[in-house]
Formats: C-alpha cells, sequence, structure tokens
C-alpha cells in the first residue's frame, strides 16, 4: 500500500522533471541537425534552404528562454547559422 | 624689424605645427609577439582588476579562428563580446577551456575566474588580467614559434605553411560544444578579382584557404554580404578601416602591407 502510495506521488514528478530535460535535449538536437550543415549550404535547393530558415526562426523562441549566458551564446550561433541560410538563399533567388 | 619678426614667428608655427601632425598620425608597428594581441577592458578595471591581454597568437596555433569566434561566440569586433567572470565561471567563453578540468595535450587548462580566491589565485589571474603587469608568460613567443616558416609581417610567421608542415594541428571541435560536422563537399573554387587600379596585379581569392579555418558562417554575411560575385566594390581604403578583408587581414591574420600575397596573378598583357 506504501509503495502503491509513494509511486502515485512520486510519478508526476518524475515526469515533470523528465519533461525538462526531454525539452532541452530537443532544442539541442534540433539545433544540431540545422547548423551541421552551413558548409554544404551551397548545395542546397531553395526549398531546402527555406525550410532550414523556417526551422531557425522555430527554433528561437526556446532559445530565449533559456538563462543566460546560454541564452547569449546560443542565440549567436542560431543567428550565425540562420544569416549564412539565408544569404545563401537569396544569392540563389538572384540567379 | 617687426615684418621679420611675424615672418620668424609663422614659420617657427608652420614647422612646430607639421611636426606634431606627422607624429600625431603615425602608428607603431606591433613588433612580432605583439601583432594580433586584444586588450579587453569591458568589466575588468571596475572589478579592481587590469584589463585582459590576450594574445592570438598561442590560440591560433592550436585551435581553428572558427571555433573561437563560431562555437564559442567570441565576437569580430574587441570588446563587443562583452564577457564577463560570471560567463566564464559558468563555462562559456573563456571558461569554455579554461575550466580547471579540460586536458588538452596533456596539460590542464588553467581555470579562468572563480569567485573564492586564496593568496595563490592572484597569480592566475594576473595570467589573463596582465596589463601593465611584468607577468612571465608560460609559452614565449620566439621559442615556441623558432622553427615554424617564416613571413615578412605580422607574427612574422606563415601559419598556412606551418600547418601544411605539421608545425600545428589547429583543433576545429570541442566535445559538448561544436556540432559534429561532415565535411564531405568540395568547397568553391578559387577565384580573380579584379582590381580598381590599373596595372596592379589581380588578387586571386582561395575559399578553400579561408574555409578550412573559418568555416562559412564566421565571414558570411557579416562581413561580406554581397551575394552576387562583383556586385560589391571593395576599396582597399574600406579595408584598411578593417572592413571586409581587413576585419583580419589587420589584426590577426597577415596584415595588408604584404600586398603580394593577395595581388598575386600578374597583368594580362
Amino acid at each position: 500500500m506504501c509503495w502503491f502510495l509513494t509511486a502515485i506521488l512520486v510519478a508526476p514528478i518524475e515526469s515533470f522533471y523528465c519533461g525538462i530535460a526531454h525539452s532541452q535535449e530537443d532544442w539541442s538536437k534540433e539545433f544540431d541537425e540545422i547548423c551541421s550543415k552551413t558548409e554544404d549550404a551551397m548545395t542546397f535547393s531553395v526549398e531546402e534552404l527555406k525550410s532550414r530558415v523556417d526551422r531557425c526562426d522555430a527554433l528561437k523562441p526556446r532559445i530565449e528562454k533559456l538563462d543566460e549566458p546560454q541564452r547569449k551564446v546560443t542565440l549567436k550561433r542560431l543567428q550565425m547559422c540562420r544569416d549564412l541560410y539565408a544569404y545563401v538563399l537569396e544569392m540563389k533567388e538572384k540567379k | 624689424m617687426v615684418k621679420e619678426t611675424c615672418l620668424v614667428g609663422v614659420l617657427v608655427l608652420a614647422i612646430v605645427g607639421m611636426t606634431l601632425a606627422e607624429t600625431g598620425v603615425k602608428k607603431k608597428r606591433p613588433l612580432p609577439f605583439e601583432y594580433g594581441r586584444v586588450i579587453l577592458n569591458n568589466y575588468s578595471e571596475e572589478a579592481h582588476l587590469s584589463p585582459v591581454v590576450f594574445d592570438h597568437w598561442l590560440h591560433r596555433s592550436k585551435f581553428t579562428c572558427r571555433l573561437c569566434h563560431v562555437d564559442i561566440t567570441f565576437a569580430m569586433k574587441t570588446g563587443s563580446t562583452g564577457v564577463k567572470a560570471s560567463d566564464n565561471m559558468k563555462g562559456y567563453y573563456c571558461g569554455t577551456c579554461h575550466n580547471g578540468k579540460m586536458v588538452f595535450q596533456g596539460t590542464k587548462i588553467f581555470e579562468s575566474c572563480s569567485k573564492k580566491l586564496q593568496a595563490d589565485d592572484i597569480k592566475r589571474c594576473d595570467r589573463c588580467h596582465s596589463l601593465g603587469k611584468n607577468v612571465k608568460r608560460e609559452y614565449d613567443f620566439a621559442k615556441f614559434t623558432e622553427r615554424f616558416p617564416k613571413e615578412r609581417f605580422g607574427n612574422g610567421i606563415d601559419w598556412e605553411k606551418s600547418e601544411a608542415e605539421g608545425y600545428i594541428k589547429p583543433v576545429d571541435f570541442l566535445e559538448g560544444v561544436s556540432i559534429l560536422r561532415k565535411k564531405s563537399l568540395p568547397v568553391q573554387k578559387d577565384f580573380a578579382l579584379t582590381p580598381k587600379v590599373e596595372g596592379m596585379p589581380e588578387i586571386i581569392f582561395s575559399h578553400k584557404k579561408h574555409t578550412v579555418w573559418n568555416g562559412c558562417e564566421l565571414c558570411h554575411p557579416e562581413i561580406f554580404r554581397g551575394v552576387k560575385k562583383g556586385a560589391t566594390k571593395y576599396s582597399m581604403v574600406e579595408i584598411m578601416e578593417g572592413k571586409y578583408c581587413g576585419v583580419c587581414h589587420s589584426t590577426v591574420a597577415f596584415p595588408l602591407l604584404d600586398c603580394q600575397r593577395c595581388h598575386t596573378k600578374p597583368v594580362q598583357q
């Protein structure tokens, strides 16, 4: 009975913390996925570049919630990555 | 008599004026070990510490530009990052590596900043906060670079050749910080840029040479915004003012005095 009550009480707390850890991992994973290909930017199609710029924009609000200085550093990295994709996109669209 | 006195007076003023004007614009050329030196004083003096003296030569011999300026996000303009001691303590900026834990080439890297200080720690603070102090450096420039291939200006070192000949192997990846990148695709080919001045050799720009240490996002679009080749006209005046190529090639990379390293292609007759 005691074990059962403990399990009921602990489970929501555990899932809450796991949720936080999970969402942190999510932004990091997404960031890595988007920005690991900056050196291949020239080979991407216009659609692919647009998609990466959009993904950067979608990720920004999540990074803005991080604590300083992680927020400042990661936002700067995301901005550089986004700006490069946007730059190559503009170049390809002007061709 | 009055006329003569006035004339002498004007002549003296003119000579003094010209002398002052000349000394006023003269800039001291840094010595090889000083070239690329950055003084950081965002918060140091406020905290009763000497400003930080950062020597690029040591760090560039061990790490790529990209690692520090993209992954760790040090800005390209002196002081604009606004590094705080608390940032370093939390493991960002200098504290990314200078955390007292990281081992690099068999040596533990000293901790940059810490809250609790003991008497011995002052020497550690002085390793960076050293402006105006006579601090003995762990690495001596002349000894460290004695076997490196030489060049005429800047640090007096041909860094590119130093890497090609195996004297340096700049690290481009930091576990837990950098993103693992698969370098599978060839970079753009070298291209020529025609100078504005007639008779001046053409500039051969190598993307390969630049991306190997910088990646792409360090230069584009922050430094080079033009999307169409040849559309943006870069002038030497702007470059000398620290724009475009001058962001690096007047501060850390070989200086603008070394004309032939960019203006390499002879004029076609």
